[in-house]
């Protein structure tokens, strides 16, 4: 639901109304029609939608419209008489400082920061405060040459300066902005056709992969952990948070799992398929999934193997080879999902351990504490399937 | 790209955030928003409300007790690195803060946000961990002070409690004498830590601390962190022990010990 908010836009005080999700840009743009801001990556790393707040520059993706109620922006249209900004766009043209012009408008917002801020600022640290801009055409030198040429005359003073903080306690009592009435869980795409086990990417195919490798002892002997890793059914029983759809002929299966990890919430659906080599104890894994409300892809290839150990225990060894797309892996670095391995395992063995042992497992946690990533390596790990539960 | 929907709720103060906080699960805080941002804008996170504590008056209060200094948790990165908020190190602080993303993500980003946020590989994470500073939690029954080595738990996980909220960081002075060392290794300037490591050399008041960051998980606080910094330690072998089992390959954080080491030798005492 939109509620009002009042800014003071380019010294024009506006009034408008904005949903709670809309974010400065896409107000700045689509209600008040500046365009001059642009949109690039909308998650705070290329820099393009760059404006100025309370004469400080920020993400304009990543600061939403109502936070700013009662405070002043500044944007690429607002620096008509701006002294500073003409002779930055002149030295822009002149060294040629921009191409195609998309990265622009916030270049110009940091170049007049850096200016302002940084009178001193040599050639490395231009390049330094530069970083959180990214331009595709000129290769920065001529944008790192203007901003050298606008100090080196010694340019006029910023007209736009920071204003002191100011704490954001409402003037009255601010209304809460609800929330528009949610959409029901969005459902899982058209199944996958359940392949056989040569059907999928081997480990040295996936694109982009990662690799996770662990041997962890299992307090169960090796003979009744290997009859879980035989029946997919029990092994996923034993993955908090995963569950099995179904299971067909030849070591196939399809399931899915819903995983949090801080505030983030996947829930991936896929298919795989297994293959196992009872006399050695080993078995590989291959398979891929989809967490569509976020468009992420998943594929992994995992290899294990069992063996007894002296104690009576078992020791499973196993490489798993992963490959993200999508959004989701932009937070799934290679050490994250490591760190979330590890949890999701210690309590996959724990209570692989106990049902191995035949000892009534304890209960699965509600909310396991994961990573959706590792959703797909652990249920190629050990299960073939998962299946979750929200809270 | 939008985020799902949520609801807006603006505190008015910080009990008032805090009872907000604790009459709705699936709420969120948000001071800056600089992390929690991308999540929603990507959709990977859908809180159901957020709660805006920027700018509230209480998390940007400063207290001095005489050995140490409360710093409000409502602080931004750019304030810190301005040296607009205290800085009890003696500039340590302005250094690390001014090397987080970029100026326009510190102009928003706060110094409790990042660090409930806590991923691994957070600047502020690491460096309060390394400076043994403590975090004030405040929730419904109170406060309480955790230490920043035991406040992170897992990747984005951390021992608040739901209705729990960061309200500032205590940080002890430094000795006269005392010598701090912070490396981190970026691939590109702003983008977050593959590695990281930090040195406190501060023997007249019995702390020498060298801890290591962006492990995925929580930092490790090394066990002889004075015959590492009196060189009785070697590096390489102190980094490996710790790590062993939880990062296959820590060359880069024995690189990043043995820098923060030269940069703490190299740096000049505080006074």
């Amino acid at each position: 639901m939109s509620t009002a908010i009042t800014l003071d836009i380019n010294g024009r005080t506006v009034a408008g109304e904005a949903e709670p999700r809309t974010h400065l840009a896409d107000f700045l743009r689509e209600e008040l029609l500046l365009t001059g801001t642009h949109l690039g990556c909308e998650q705070g790393v290329c820099g393009a939608c760059t404006v100025f707040v309370d004469g400080r520059p920020v993400r304009a993706c990543l600061t939403l419209a109502h936070a700013c109620d009662g405070q002043s922006v500044r944007t690429v249209e607002g620096f008509d008489d701006d002294a500073l900004m003409a002779r930055l766009r002149d030295a822009f043209k002149t060294h040629h400082g921009l191409q195609c012009g998309f990265c622009t408008p916030g270049m110009l917002a940091t170049a007049y920061d850096i200016v302002r801020r940084l009178p001193q600022a040599d050639t490395a640290r231009i390049r330094r405060e530069l970083s959180g801009n990214l331009c595709r055409c000129t290769g920065y030198h001529g944008i790192v040459a203007a901003i050298e040429a606008v100090l080196a005359e010694g340019p006029p003073p910023a007209a736009l300066v920071p204003t002191a903080h100011r704490s954001r306690m409402p003037r009255e009592a601010p209304a809460d902005v609800p929330a528009p009435e949610r959409t029901a869980a969005v459902a899982d795409g058209p199944a996958s056709v359940l392949k056989p086990f040569a059907a999928y990417p081997a480990a040295d195919a996936l694109t982009g992969e990662a690799t996770l490798a662990r041997s962890i002892t299992i307090d169960a002997p090796c003979e009744a952990v290997w009859a879980m890793v035989e029946n997919p059914k029990t092994i996923a029983a034993a993955i908090p948070g995963a569950h099995l759809d179904a299971l067909g002929e030849d070591g196939t299966l399809r399931g899915h799992l819903e995983v949090a990890l801080g505030p983030m919430r996947a829930r991936f659906a896929g298919v795989g398929a297994m293959r196992l080599d009872p006399a050695g104890r080993q078995g590989e894994l291959r398979g891929e999934g989809q967490d569509r409300l976020s468009r992420t892809g998943l594929a992994a290839a995992l290899a294990f193997t069992l063996a007894p150990r002296e104690d009576g225990g078992t020791q499973l060894s196993f490489t798993a080879t992963y490959a993200l797309n999508g959004p989701l892996a932009q937070f799934g670095r290679p050490a994250l999902v490591a760190a979330a391995a590890d949890r999701i395992l210690e309590e996959a063995i724990a209570s692989i351990a106990r049902r191995a042992r035949g000892e009534e497992a304890a209960p699965a946690p509600r909310r396991l504490g994961g990573f959706a990533l590792l959703v797909g390596i652990v249920r190629d790990a050990f299960a073939r399937a998962l299946r979750g539960r929200r809270p | 790209m939008k985020p799902a929907p949520f609801a807006y709720r603006p505190a008015t103060s910080l009990a008032d955030a805090q009872r907000a906080l604790a009459a709705d699960a699936d709420a969120k805080l948000s001071a800056g928003n600089q992390s929690l941002g991308p999540m929603l804008n990507l959709r990977l996170a859908r809180p159901g409300a957020l709660i805006d504590i920027a700018g509230l008056a209480e998390l940007r209060a400063v207290t001095d007790s005489g050995g140490a200094v409360r710093i409000g948790a409502g602080f931004t990165h750019a304030e810190i690195e301005d040296g607009e908020a205290p800085d009890p190190t003696l500039g340590w602080l302005r250094a690390a803060a001014g090397a987080i993303a970029h100026r326009a993500v510190r102009n928003r980003g706060t110094l409790g946000g990042s660090l409930a946020h806590a991923d691994p590989a957070a600047d502020w994470v690491i460096v309060m961990a390394g400076l043994g500073a403590n975090l004030v939690l405040a929730g419904t029954n109170g406060e309480r002070v955790v230490p920043a080595d035991a406040f992170v738990t897992g990747p984005f996980e951390t021992v608040l409690r739901a209705d729990e909220m960061i309200v500032a960081v205590e940080i002890a002075k430094p000795s006269p004498g005392a010598r701090w060392g912070y490396w981190k290794y970026t691939r590109q300037v702003g983008e977050f830590a593959k590695a990281s490591a930090t040195v406190l050399d501060d023997p007249a008041a019995g702390r020498q601390r060298c801890a290591l960051g962006a492990l995925g998980g929580a930092p490790v606080v090394l066990a002889d962190g004075a015959g590492l910094i009196e060189g009785r330690v070697d590096p390489d072998g102190a980094v490996r022990a710790a790590l062993a089992g939880r990062v296959a390959d820590p060359q880069l954080h024995v690189v990043a010990l043995r820098r923060a080491l030269a940069a703490a030798k190299q740096a000049e005492a505080a006074q």
